[in-house]
Parts: structure tokens; sequence; C-alpha cells
């Protein structure tokens, strides 16, 4: 039964089809369309659409305007933005008006069926009655203000690590990862904790909340955390933006720069509430419906990257899949995102150009977010190739934080140019073997050589000696 | 006089990493550095006679040939059996380490690599 009501808002006519075709997927949904504001009020007037994708740029009555008027006459609606810019501002302006969700442009398929659904559970969960949630209701001890969905995370083994990581380190990368606030060390302390948490086959869940400006991790274990030298020194150094006690721990993401963006209404950390509200946590059941698997897409930040991880990697190399069956068996729509892949060569090739001949942070920055960004996002939609969306990204993340060191040195400046233009040329020949030529008997073939390359292209640029730090690593017979 | 060694690998960055890890042996005369991005034209150029090497490193996991294919079919040949190859792969499991073992191969290499083992492997293997 079609018992959610879904309207996509948008001018141009390729970009509703592509919504719909992304949006018919989840099952449940009811789909109208719209192509400006005003078109989109009198759908409103006539159908009480439940959730808008609403589309910020349009002629005659804009998506601000629009969701203005619509969120106030029926505040119930949940609009999601829908768009390429983004404007820390705009999303703050956005949620001053109550939009409860952001999309960027290129859409992540996934990511917008996963909040799509999530939104429907929850709307159907309250008997078609959608509300905010109480300020009661967040979990998490740093800021009540929180929007009005949560994401949930079973994790039980490494692969759900690997998927909760490529999942919030797509949360940063998508709020401007640029001007992120000591990401490094929340992902760190996450990673460890996960490790501490997922020992002996034990499973943990983990709870994520988001304002425009933060994002509020809470996991829950099902012993109280042991105490380790790492976390230790972790905790610290995230000050007053981690709490951990028993067997909760809770870690404040910011995301945006507090300077530029408008302030949204965060509240300050409470010391003297902290204990109250870990208290409620502890006795927290944690809700099955409204929440929905995880959804692994891009970008993870520098970090020492250990033999535990990189066995991880190698894993999920295991099964080995020929091109040629790979190719015949995935859809159409697959296709298009190597067509989109390769439109970005050119892109590659020009970005990489401007930052040899002005070797800016600006345009180091740029190529990160421009080619390397896209680059990942395409290839998580192919499914297969988490581990190397992973290495790309972590690379794209490394290149962002050592941006000011690389850019003062010329020598590295030529350095890196010429690895990442071999790093471009090497994408395209994989993509040739599996996509076009389809001659390998094995498509991960070259997936766990790109997550070496990264780290080694990340140990030139920046300075390290790769501590491999692997007994294993080297063998003469 | 420099010792002549081929790398093997299908990832350009790979061959690139390793040919600035060797840049000091490279510039100082010590080795010649040469590489191939497809094992099956290395392996009719060696066959052809028209090139030659003190030391091959060899990735495994390559689209056109596997590494120990083409290590296997190298030491099947009586002008290469004495040559040492190292691997150079991201592959660890014994079972493969023990498939490069019994074709003969000299010593394995886990990437990512340190450029120091790198170094010292070399210099070890070739003696300089």
């Amino acid at each position: 039964m079609n018992d959610i009501k879904l309207l996509i808002v948008d001018d141009v006519e390729d970009n509703r089809l592509i919504l719909k075709a992304i949006c018919r997927k989840i099952e449940g949904f009811e789909i109208r369309e719209a192509c400006d504001g005003i078109e989109a009020l009198e759908s409103v007037e006539e159908w009480h659409p439940h959730i808008i994708l609403m589309d910020v740029m349009m002629p005659r009555l804009d998506g601000f305007e629009a969701s203005k008027i619509i969120k106030k006459r029926y505040p119930e609606t949940v609009i999601m933005a829908v768009t390429a810019v983004m404007d820390p501002h705009m999303e703050a302006n956005m949620a001053q008006i109550g939009v409860g969700a952001y999309i960027h442009k290129p859409i992540d398929k996934e990511l917008i069926r996963f909040k799509l659904k999530n939104f429907g559970d929850f709307i159907r969960s309250k008997g078609g009655d959608y509300k905010k949630l109480s300020p009661k209701k967040a979990l998490n001890p740093f800021c009540s203000d929180v929007r009005n969905f949560k994401t949930i995370f079973e994790i039980g083994d490494a692969e759900a690590m690997m998927d909760f990581g490529m999942w919030i380190l797509t949360q940063c990368e998508n709020k401007i990862v640029a001007s992120c606030y000591r990401v490094d060390s929340s992902i760190e302390l996450l990673y460890e904790l996960m490790r501490q948490g997922t020992r002996d086959n034990r499973s943990m869940s983990i709870i994520i909340e988001e304002s425009f400006e933060e994002i509020f991790v809470t996991m829950k274990f099902a012993e109280a955390i042991p105490s380790h030298p790492r976390v230790a020194m972790l905790l610290e150094d995230l000050g007053e933006n981690s709490i951990v006690q028993d067997n909760i721990a809770c870690i404040r993401i910011r995301i945006s720069d507090e300077t530029k963006v408008q302030k949204a209404a965060v509240a300050p950390v409470q010391k003297p509430a902290e204990e109250a509200v870990l208290q409620s946590l502890m006795q927290h059941e944690i809700p099955k419906s409204g929440m929905v698997e995880n959804t692994p897409d891009v970008i993870k930040e520098k970090r020492v990257i250990d033999t535990e991880e990189k066995e991880m990697l190698r894993q999920s190399f295991v099964h080995k899949t020929a091109a040629i069956d790979y190719v015949r068996d995935i859809g159409g729509d697959v296709l298009d995102e190597i067509r989109d892949l390769e439109s970005l060569d050119e892109e590659w090739g020009e970005k990489l150009r401007i930052f040899d001949s002005e070797p800016t942070v600006e345009n180091l920055r740029d190529f990160a977010d421009g080619v390397l960004g896209i680059y990942v996002r395409g290839i998580n939609n192919l499914f297969e190739f988490t581990a190397l969306a992973y290495a790309l990204s972590s690379l794209g993340t490394f290149l962002k934080e050592h941006a000011d060191l690389v850019t003062q040195d010329r020598a590295k400046i030529k350095t890196l140019v010429m690895l990442l233009e071999h790093l471009g040329l090497d994408l395209v020949s994989w993509r040739e073997h599996i996509f076009a030529l389809q001659d390998t008997a094995d498509i991960h073939y070259l997936d766990s050589s790109f997550f070496s390359s990264c780290m080694q292209i990340e140990g030139i640029i920046g300075n390290k000696e790769l501590d491999v730090d692997d007994d294993n690593d080297m063998e003469f017979f | 006089m420099a010792k002549r060694v081929i790398i093997v690998d299908d990832s350009r960055a790979v061959i690139a990493t390793a040919e600035l890890a060797l840049d000091q042996m490279i510039s100082s005369g010590v080795i010649e550095f040469k590489s191939y991005l497809n094992p099956a034209e290395l392996l009719s150029a060696l066959q052809a006679g028209s090139e030659n090497f003190d030391l091959l490193i060899s990735d495994v996991n390559m689209p056109q040939m596997n590494g120990l294919d083409l290590a296997r079919s190298i030491k099947m040949d009586d002008r290469y059996k004495t040559k040492p190859i190292i691997i150079l792969t991201t592959e660890s499991s014994e079972q493969m380490k023990m498939a490069g073992k019994e074709i003969g191969v000299t010593g394995w290499m886990v990437k990512p690599f340190s450029d120091d083992k790198l170094v010292k492997s070399l210099k070890m293997v070739l003696g300089v």
C-alpha cells in the first residue's frame, strides 16, 4: 500500500525524473511532481504530501520561500532541501524555518533512499501524524535541539564498523569537511571505541543525532568500556566534546565553522545535566522501528591505519568475481555511474594542472572536493568497491588537512601532482579492465593496491616513513 | 656497473612510489630502473632476448597475467632461472607465499612498503 505521499519539486525535468527513479524503489511511497514553488504550494493544498523533496533555486517561487509558506501552514510536513549549493547560511536559514534535512547534489541515491525510508517509517510509527521529536527525546547530553530523525547502527563485526565509518565520513564530507573541527580525533576515538565494543564477538549500538552544525554520536556497549590508553588520550584531546561513562559514550562532532555560520540555537554543554542524561541513556531501549540499515559512502580523514584495519580491507576481497560476470549482472543505472566517472577524467587532469601552476590551499582542496570527492561518491554508487572508495576518500581528506604543509614546498607539490596524475591514470585503466574490456578474473584486483598507493602517497607527502608494523611484511625464502 | 632492476605492476602509482623510494640508488648509478605495466609485454621481451634484469620486482594481481604465473614462466627459462624475483603485493596469505616459494621467488614484500625496507631488500639481494 502506498501510504506515504512524496512530492518532488524541481524546475528541471531531468532532475525530477532522476529523483523519481530513485524514490520509486522505496516501498510504500506515492510520488507526485511540481516544477516550481507555486506548483508545490498548489499540490500541498490539494494533496497534503507527507514529505517534500524541495529544490532550492527555482523560478517564480524558490524552494526557501515555498518551504517557509508550507511549514507555516502545515508544520508537520517534512521538507528535505535538495541543492547543489553547499551554503551554510542557507542551511541555517532552512533550519530556522524547520526544514528537516538537506540532500546535496550530485544526489547520493542510497543516502536519499535511506533518509526517506527513515522518514516514512517514522511517519507510519506515528500513525501518519508527523511531529518533531520533543527535546526530551534527544539522547545526547550536548544538545537538545536535534533534527527529527535518528540513525541507528548495530555494530557486530568489522564490516559493520567499516560501513559506519564510511557513513560518518560521508556526513562530514557532505558538510564541508574543510572546516571540520577535530574530526581526526573524533573519528579515531569512534574507531577505537568500536574496536573495544566488538571484542569477543560482542555487539554494540550507535545512535546518531544531528543538528545543522553538529553530529552527536551515542554509543551503547554491552558492557562497561574498559580503560584503554589510546582512548584515554583521545578523550583528553576532545575535552568537553566527549563523555564516556560506564557502557555509554557520547561524542559531539562539529561539522561547520562557528565563526562563519549563524548559530542555530545550539545549547552549550551542560555539565550538571550530564549525569542525569547518561543515566537515562543507560536505561534507554533502542527503538527498532523507524530506523534503517546503514548507508556506506564517502570520505574519511587521515589517521594511522594499523595492521588490523589493513587485514580488514584485505579480507573483503576474498570472494572473486570476474569482470564479465559482474558487468552482466549489474543494472543499467550502474553503467551510467561509470559514464559519470569517465566524464571526471578531464576534470582530474584540469584541476591538477591548475594546482600545479597555482599551488594554493584552495586549489588543492578544490581537487580533493571537486574531483576526488565526486569520484568517491560515484564509486560508492557501484556498491562493490567500498574499499576503493575508502582509500580515495582517505586520500582526499588527507590532502585537505595537509594542504598548508604541501603548498609550502615546491618539490612536494611536483611530487604530489605526479603521483596524483598516476593515480588518475590507474583509475582510468581500472575502469577499462572491469567495464570496457571486462578481462580481469577478479573485479577487486586493484582495490588493495589502490589502498596501498593512497597510503604511500600520504606517507610521501606527510614526510612519514610508512611504519607498516607488520612482522609479515617482508620475507625471504 | 649499474644493476638492472625491473618492476612490473599494473599500477602507475605503485611504480612511481617505488621509483621515488629508490631515487638515491638510481641517481647514484647503483641501479638502473625500468618499469612495465603489462606483465605479458615483459615476458615477451624477456623471451625475445630484448630485455634482461638483475632483479625483478613483480606485483601479483594484474589483469593480463598473475605475477606468480609470470615468475613461473621466467623461472622455467634457463637464461633467467637463477635471477632473483621479489614479489611486491598486497597479498599476504601464507598460501600465496608458499606458492611463490615453490616457484622459486627470492622474497615476498607486502604493500604498502616502507621505503627503507625496499632499499634494504634490494641492497641485500643485489649485494650492493
